[in-house]
C-alpha cells in the first residue's frame, strides 16, 4: 500500500473541518428554528451531481481535463462529504417514509460499493505483483486453457513412459476438477491461499503411490498447479475491481434519480 | 542416438546488399573516382576490395526530383554520384510536406472533444483521399519506394543548394557515426547512385588510408569542432586550441551497427551481461585518453564475485576515464581503470589523448571528477537492480519510456481506453510488457535516443519531429514495408489494416491483399494536454520516463 501524501493529509484536514462547521451551523440554524434541511439539501444534490461527473470525465479523455488521479483524490473526498452531508441532511440514519427510505438504501450502497472499491484498489494491486505473474485479464482463459492441455500432456506422457495410471487416475479424480476453471476466488479476495494448499494436499495425497519417474511428472504438474493458482488469484482479484464499478455505477445513475425527484417533490410540496 | 546435419559456416557476405550486382558493375565502378582512386593491393585476402563492391553495395537509379536522403533521417548507407546531377539543400530546409513528413498541428479544445462523435464505429478508418497527394513513387519493391519533389525548379529558385557531381561522396558521416543526416538531397536530373552500406564503408574506412583520411577529415572540419564545443570539457577552449584538441582526436566503432537484429535472440538465449558484450576498455588496465561516447550506449562494470556488476551506462556526451587520468596527472604516477566499459549494441567513441587533457581540461577542474564507481560504493545491490535490469533490456534507450507501478495498477484499462479515443478506436500499445519487481515497462514506444527503426525506412515515413523530438509516423506516407515495426528490438510498432470511411477493407488491386500502416505511441503529438495515458491513470500508476535522469532509478528497492 502506497503512503499518504503530505499533501493529500491537509485537504483531508480542511474537508474534516468544513464538516464540522457545517454541522456547527446546522446545529445554530436549528436551534434558531431555521430549516437548514434546505441548505444541505442542495448541498449535497450538488455533491452528488459533482461525483457522477468523475465518470463522465472517463470519457472525454481525449481533452484536458486535468488527471484523473486529481479526480479521484476530489471523488473520494467529495464522497465523505457527502455521507456526512446526507446524515446532516437527514438528521437521522434511517428515514420513515418509504421514498427516503429507497434513497437512503441507493445512497448506503452508493457509499459501501465506493468504499469497497478504494480499499480494494489500494491492497490488491500489490498482492498482483507478489504473484510474480502479470496477465492481462481477458488472456486468462486462453492461458488457463493453455495450463489444461499442457497438464493433460503431461498425465498422457507419464502413463505413456511408465505404463502406470495412478497420476492418470489421480488427475481425472482431483486436478481436473482444479484445471477446469478458477477455483478458490472468495480465498484469494480475503487474502487466503487455499489454492497453494490444496495443491500441495494432492500431491503428498498421490506422491507416495509413484515411482521416482512417476514423481518427475508430478513435480512439472505442481509446478503447472503453482502457475494456474496465481493465475486464480489474478482471476479473483482482477474480476472484482472491475465487479464493484458495475455496482457502483448504475447504483450511483439511479441515486441520481431519485434524489433529483425527490429535490423536485421537496420544492412542490414543502417549500 | 543424436544425429548431426552439415552446412557451410555463415560468411560475411552470404547475403549481398544487391543480388544484381555483376562482374562488369564491379569492374566498372573500379575504373570510376573515387572508387579508382582506393588501393586495392592495401586490402587483406578475405576482404577484396572486389568482394566489398560486389556484396556491400549496390548501383541505384533516381528520377528528376527523387529526395535521396533527408535531412534529419538515420541511414546506414553512403552514396557516391556515378551519373547525373544532385543537389544538397543548403538552407532554409524543405518543408515537412516536402518531406513527405507529418505537419504536427494540435488539435483545438473542440476539435479534441469531437473525436466523441466523429470516431468511427470500425478502427483505422483512413480518408484515402489524402494519400493521392503523396507524392511517393513507389519502386520494383515496396522497400524501393521514394518520395519525390513534384516541383524541382521552385525548390532551387526557393532554397540555396550546392550540385553534387559525379563521383561525389555523400552520407557517409550519418552511415558510420550512427546520427542523423544533416542535409537533405535530391536528384535535379535522373541519376545513377552507388550506394554503400555501412560495413563495406567500415571496410574501405579500415584499409584504405586515403579514404580513412578524407573521411576523417570531413567530420573534423564538419561536426567534430562542434562536438567538442558542446561539451563542458571543452567548451571553453578558443578557436587554436579547439582545433588542435580536434586534431589529436581518435575515432573508434565498438559493437554491431545492426544489433537489433540479433538482440532479441541473444536476449532469449540468456546471452545479457557485459560478459556477452564487445570490450572497450578492461578494469585494471591502464588508460591512454578519455573515452568520450558520441553515439550509441556504453556500459560501465566492475567484477563482482563470478560476475559482472552494472554501475552505470554511458550515452551521447558522457565520457569514461576521467577520474583515473586526473589522479595520475595529480600524482604523476599511472592509475588503473577502476570498471571497464563494453558496447551495449554498438557504440561510437572519440578517443581523447591524456597529454591533450592535462593541457587544457585539468588544470582548470575545480574539483576532481568521480568516477561512477565511486558513487556505487554507497549503494547497494538492490540498489543498483532496477539499472542493472534497464541496460540489459536496453531500455535505457527509451526517453518516453512507459513505466507503470504494478503496486498502484489496478488493471482497469483507462489508459488503453484513452489511448483507443485519441487513436481513431486502436490503442497504440499493449499494457503489457517486460517487469522488475513492480515496475513494468509496457509496449509502447520509448521514442528512442537511437532510435533504430527509423534505418531505412524508404520514404522517411517514421521521422522525429522538429519540435520535442517524438519519433511518429507520417500515416500518408507510410507505405505498409513492415521495415520500422521489423527493426524495432522492442516489438512497439505494429502494423493495421486500413478502411475507407465507409469501413470497407482496402485490399491492394494487384495482390488483394489489405493495405497496412505502421502504427504506433506518438505521445498524441496532435492532441491538446499530452499523452491521454499519463492523464487517464487514476491512480498515477503511469509514467513516461526518460531512463537517463536518476529519479527512475530511485526507489528500486523500496
Amino acid at each position: 500500500m502506497k503512503g499518504f501524501s503530505a499533501q493529500n493529509l491537509i485537504l483531508w484536514v480542511v474537508l474534516a473541518t468544513l464538516v464540522a462547521l457545517l454541522a456547527l451551523q446546522v446545529q445554530r440554524s436549528e436551534a434558531s428554528l431555521g430549516q437548514p434541511t434546505a441548505i444541505t439539501g442542495y448541498l449535497l444534490i450538488a455533491i452528488i451531481l459533482a461525483l457522477a461527473l468523475f465518470n463522465m470525465r472517463k470519457r472525454l479523455s481525449m481533452v484536458p481535463l486535468g488527471r484523473a488521479s486529481t479526480w479521484l483524490l476530489f471523488h473520494g473526498m467529495a464522497g465523505v462529504l457527502a455521507i456526512a452531508v446526507y446524515w446532516l441532511h437527514t438528521g437521522t440514519l434511517w428515514p420513515l417514509g418509504l421514498y427516503e427510505q429507497a434513497i437512503a438504501v441507493l445512497f448506503y450502497l452508493v457509499s459501501v460499493t465506493g468504499i469497497v472499491g478504494y480499499v480494494m484498489q489500494r491492497i490488491y494491486p500489490a498482492r498482483l505483483t507478489h504473484t510474480g505473474l502479470e496477465v492481462i485479464y481477458e488472456r486468462i482463459p486462453a492461458e488457463l486453457a493453455r495450463l489444461r492441455t499442457r497438464a493433460e500432456e503431461i498425465v498422457v506422457a507419464c502413463t505413456n513412459e511408465t505404463t502406470s495410471d495412478t497420476l492418470a487416475r489421480h488427475y481425472f479424480e482431483s486436478f481436473a476438477w482444479y484445471f477446469r476453471r478458477p477455483r478458490f476466488t472468495v480465498s484469494y479476495l480475503f487474502g487466503g491461499n487455499r489454492g497453494m494448499h490444496w495443491v500441495r494436499h494432492q500431491r503428498i495425497t498421490v506422491g507416495r503411490y509413484l515411482n521416482d519417474t512417476e514423481r518427475g511428472f508430478l513435480d512439472e504438474l505442481t509446478e503447472l498447479s503453482y502457475t494456474k493458482t496465481r493465475l486464480d488469484m489474478h482471476y479473483a482479484m482482477q474480476s472484482a475491481m472491475k465487479a464493484w464499478l458495475l455496482l457502483h455505477v448504475p447504483l450511483s445513475a439511479a441515486l441520481v434519480l431519485l434524489s433529483l425527484w425527490h429535490m423536485i417533490l421537496v420544492h412542490i410540496y414543502a417549500l | 542416438m543424436a544425429t548431426v546435419a552439415m552446412m557451410a559456416r555463415p560468411q560475411r557476405w552470404d547475403a549481398p546488399l544487391s543480388p544484381d550486382m555483376t562482374d562488369d558493375d564491379v569492374a566498372d565502378l573500379l575504373r570510376r573516382n573515387p572508387i579508382a582512386k582506393i588501393k586495392s593491393d592495401k586490402f587483406p585476402e578475405h576482404t577484396p576490395l572486389e568482394g566489398i563492391l560486389r556484396n556491400d553495395t549496390r548501383i541505384v537509379a533516381h528520377r528528376a526530383g527523387d529526395i535521396v536522403v533527408r535531412s534529419g533521417d538515420y541511414g546506414n548507407s553512403a552514396f557516391i554520384v556515378l551519373e547525373g546531377r544532385l543537389r544538397v539543400v543548403i538552407a532554409p530546409d524543405l518543408p515537412a510536406d516536402l518531406l513527405g513528413r507529418q505537419d504536427v498541428a494540435k488539435k483545438g479544445f473542440f476539435e479534441a472533444l469531437a473525436q466523441l462523435w466523429t470516431n468511427r464505429r470500425v478502427p483505422e478508418v483512413r480518408d484515402v483521399r489524402r494519400y493521392d497527394r503523396t507524392g511517393v513513387r513507389e519502386g520494383r519493391d515496396k522497400a524501393q519506394s521514394v518520395v519525390f519533389l513534384q516541383d524541382v525548379p521552385v525548390v532551387l529558385e526557393k532554397h540555396q543548394t550546392a550540385v553534387l557531381a559525379e563521383g561525389a561522396l555523400f552520407g557517409e558521416l550519418a552511415a558510420l557515426g550512427r546520427i542523423p543526416r544533416t542535409a537533405t538531397v535530391f536528384a535535379e536530373t535522373d541519376a545513377k547512385l552507388l550506394e554503400i552500406r555501412w560495413q563495406g564503408l567500415r571496410e574501405i574506412r579500415k584499409y584504405d588510408e586515403g579514404f580513412r583520411r578524407a573521411i576523417d577529415e570531413r567530420y573534423r572540419e564538419n561536426a567534430l569542432k562542434v562536438a567538442l564545443r558542446e561539451t563542458p570539457e571543452f567548451g571553453h577552449l578558443d578557436e587554436d586550441a579547439l582545433q588542435e584538441v580536434a586534431n589529436s582526436v581518435l575515432f573508434e566503432t565498438h559493437g554491431s551497427f545492426d544489433w537489433y537484429i540479433t538482440y532479441q535472440k541473444m536476449r532469449g538465449a540468456g546471452k545479457q551481461g557485459a560478459a556477452h558484450e564487445p570490450v572497450i576498455a578492461r578494469e585494471g588496465d591502464y588508460p591512454d585518453g578519455v573515452l568520450m561516447v558520441r553515439a550509441g550506449f556504453a556500459r560501465v562494470s566492475i567484477k563482482m564475485g563470478n560476475g559482472d556488476r552494472t554501475v552505470a551506462y554511458l550515452g551521447a556526451g558522457k565520457h569514461f576515464g576521467m577520474s583515473e587520468l586526473f589522479d595520475s596527472w595529480r600524482s604523476q604516477g599511472t592509475e588503473p581503470l577502476q570498471a571497464s566499459l563494453t558496447a551495449l549494441g554498438y557504440v561510437d567513441l572519440l578517443r581523447v589523448p591524456a597529454p591533450i587533457l592535462e593541457k587544457y581540461v585539468f588544470p582548470t577542474l575545480t574539483e576532481r571528477p568521480r568516477s561512477p564507481v565511486e558513487i556505487a560504493r554507497n549503494r547497494t545491490l538492490s540498489d543498483d537492480a532496477l539499472l542493472e535490469w534497464a541496460v540489459d533490456g536496453r531500455f535505457i534507450n527509451g526517453t518516453k519510456t512507459m513505466l507503470i507501478d504494478l503496486e498502484r495498477c489496478v488493471r482497469c484499462d483507462d489508459c488503453v481506453r484513452a489511448c483507443s479515443s485519441t487513436h481513431g478506436g486502436n490503442p497504440r500499445f499493449i499494457r503489457h510488457g517486460r517487469t522488475f519487481d513492480h515496475w513494468m515497462v509496457a509496449n509502447a514506444c520509448m521514442h528512442c535516443a537511437d532510435p533504430v527503426c527509423m534505418i531505412g525506412c524508404p520514404t522517411g515515413a517514421i521521422h522525429r519531429t522538429e519540435q520535442g523530438g517524438m519519433v511518429v509516423i507520417n500515416d500518408a506516407t507510410c507505405i505498409g514495408c513492415g521495415t520500422c515495426a521489423n527493426s524495432c528490438p522492442y516489438d512497439n510498432i505494429r502494423l493495421v489494416e486500413i478502411r475507407d470511411l465507409d469501413g470497407n477493407l482496402l485490399l491492394d488491386r494487384d495482390t488483394q491483399r489489405p493495405i497496412q500502416k505502421a502504427t504506433k505511441c506518438d505521445l498524441c503529438a496532435t492532441n491538446p494536454g499530452g499523452p491521454a495515458c499519463v492523464r487517464a491513470c487514476p491512480h498515477d500508476a503511469l509514467r513516461r520516463v526518460d531512463f537517463d535522469t536518476e529519479e527512475v532509478f530511485r526507489g528500486a528497492s523500496s
